[in-house]
């Protein structure tokens, strides 16, 4: 498996060396506007990204069928990715703390601590998006899979808009117990989101499998 | 896997005190060890739509290349996959050194070589990230030999594979299947378009690989002239049926062509005919079971055939009425 992970990273290479001067020009911006948050709550979304692209030149040389002629087995690809995506999403949270602390330091700001959370943040949604598309792009592939992640990215936004405007038009107050739920949601964040992307990434993973074994190639 | 030693054991087992083996004993061996089937596929089934494999059944003896044959979709590539547990069939087993293909162990897998028809390898890797790769994925991963066949086959190390033409991908994938011990190489079309040249190459390469006796080739192609080369055995598939399995110089010696006027083909005893071609100045007629034929019919001249012939014979042969 640690083949396969290292299959990835160096199929990365080239996007890791576009993914340097997307820093330079970011990080350039990010001093422009004299603002660090923007960022890094950009960075680590789109380094992320990069985990689709290794699944992309994977099916463009049917590397799974040939893959499995070797000592790998099913199991082992679909954990190769997660781990791989896992370790991308560190990756992107790191390097963008430490472009962090190189943005305050020159602009002589002190928003390190919360630039680091908008990053954390970026990263559980990171995990939690994948969560939800890693299944479908098992099952699908990548390409049939990219409608997905439209409708993943869209379909909340969509419901909060949606959901915002009739409140808005109704003249709603929300209940005190709502809002109490949100305040006790946020004061406890730092449980209650790690908790729940490792719920979403274990069962995302047991159904990736699952789907994984029935496979054809 | 090691089939000596499981005959050795097995021998001793019967006998245990029992040190030294008499001639007879010692070619009994040899003929259990000749006879072990690597590769054994029983009433194999898989549907698909417009397409089907039909109780498939051969086996690939030790220490053989068994050429498989049949044109471009005739079902060699869906057998392949099937042997490689990479479809799941509808019926029939596999097994691959004794093992059912799906419960084949990561030590067996690391054994198998195997080539597809096409590149498998990523555009942007090096020759030296694939050693890097491998090293990782297989335990037995002989580097030496890896870099030995890399400079034979004048494969570069700074290229990208995407750089790389149809025959240097090819031999490359050849590389990596030759380069940890495999004791079983399974080459789907892994010399279809590629250069005579190229070819005879690669082909010379399979054979100073089955100059070991424990080492067996499963060749699919549709080029019969590489297979009538090398292969010992010869399988040949027909629209999802198998049609035979034997030893190569068995077809070509109990077949044969008769060419004669087309009004003598009724003469010919039709339980031996396997096809019959009629052209503007006579009629081929594909023979089996030559020498009783010539035995029995002294008047016909039966001229030695070809696998390729006994296939065209047998697929597109005119139908007996």
């Amino acid at each position: 498996m640690l083949g396969l992970i290292l299959k990835d990273f160096i199929n990365l290479k080239k996007n890791f060396k576009i993914f340097g001067a997307l820093i330079l020009l970011y990080g350039f911006m990010a001093f422009a506007m004299e603002s660090s948050s923007y960022f890094s709550s950009m960075f680590t979304l789109v380094f992320a990204m990069l985990i689709l692209s290794t699944y992309s030149y994977d099916e463009m040389v049917k590397w799974d069928g040939y893959a499995l002629t070797m000592p790998i087995t099913k199991n082992n690809i679909v954990q190769g990715k997660y781990i791989t995506m896992l370790m991308l999403t560190v990756l992107g949270f790191i390097i963008s703390g430490i472009s962090l602390v190189v943005i305050n330091t020159i602009l002589n700001v002190d928003n390190l601590f919360g630039g680091i959370q908008v990053s954390a943040l970026g990263a559980a949604l990171v995990i939690l998006f994948y969560s939800i598309t890693i299944p479908f792009i098992t099952k699908l592939g990548i390409e049939k899979a990219r409608f997905i992640f439209i409708i993943v990215y869209m379909v909340p936004f969509f419901l909060g808009f949606m959901g915002y405007k009739a409140i808005k038009e109704q003249g709603l107050q929300p209940p005190v117990k709502l809002i109490e739920f949100f305040e006790f949601c946020i004061d406890h964040a730092y449980i209650i989101i790690p908790v729940i992307v490792l719920i979403a990434l274990m069962l995302s993973y047991s159904i990736s499998i699952r789907i994984y074994q029935k496979k054809e190639f | 896997m090691s089939s000596i030693s499981s005959v050795n054991e097995r021998t001793k087992a019967n006998n245990p005190n029992k040190l030294n083996f008499s001639k007879q004993e010692k070619v009994d061996m040899m003929n259990d060890i000749m006879t072990q089937n690597v590769i054994e596929i029983k009433n194999l089934v898989k549907h698909y739509k417009g397409f089907s494999l039909n109780n498939i059944s051969f086996s690939v003896p030790m220490g053989s290349i068994m050429g498989f044959v049949g044109e471009n979709g005739a079902g060699k590539t869906t057998t392949i996959k099937a042997i490689l547990d990479l479809i799941h069939v509808d019926q029939g087993e596999v097994s691959i050194m004794g093992t059912a293909a799906k419960n084949l162990s990561k030590e067996l897998k690391s054994l198998i070589g195997v080539v597809f028809d096409g590149s498998n390898l990523h555009d942007n890797l090096t020759v030296v990230n694939i050693n890097a790769i491998m090293k990782k994925i297989y335990p037995n991963w002989d580097e030496e030999v890896y870099k030995s066949y890399l400079k034979k086959f004048q494969l570069p190390e700074g290229k990208i594979i995407k750089d790389f033409s149809r025959g240097m991908k090819m031999k490359l994938s050849i590389t990596i299947a030759l380069s940890h011990h495999s004791k079983l190489l399974i080459l789907d079309e892994a010399t279809s378009g590629l250069d005579p040249i190229i070819r005879d190459e690669i082909l010379d390469i399979f054979l100073e690989f089955i100059q070991d006796e424990e080492h067996t080739i499963l060749l699919s192609s549709h080029i019969i002239s590489d297979i009538e080369k090398i292969a010992d055995y010869v399988t040949f598939i027909h629209q999802g049926n198998i049609v035979f399995s034997k030893s190569k110089d068995e077809l070509i010696y109990q077949h044969g062509v008769i060419r004669c006027r087309k009004e003598d083909v009724s003469a010919i005893d039709k339980s031996y005919i396997v096809g019959i071609r009629e052209n503007n100045f006579g009629a081929e007629v594909m023979i089996q079971d030559k020498d009783r034929f010539t035995r029995k019919n002294h008047e016909f001249n039966v001229e030695r055939t070809s696998i390729e012939e006994i296939m065209l014979f047998i697929t597109r042969g005119k139908e007996l009425k």
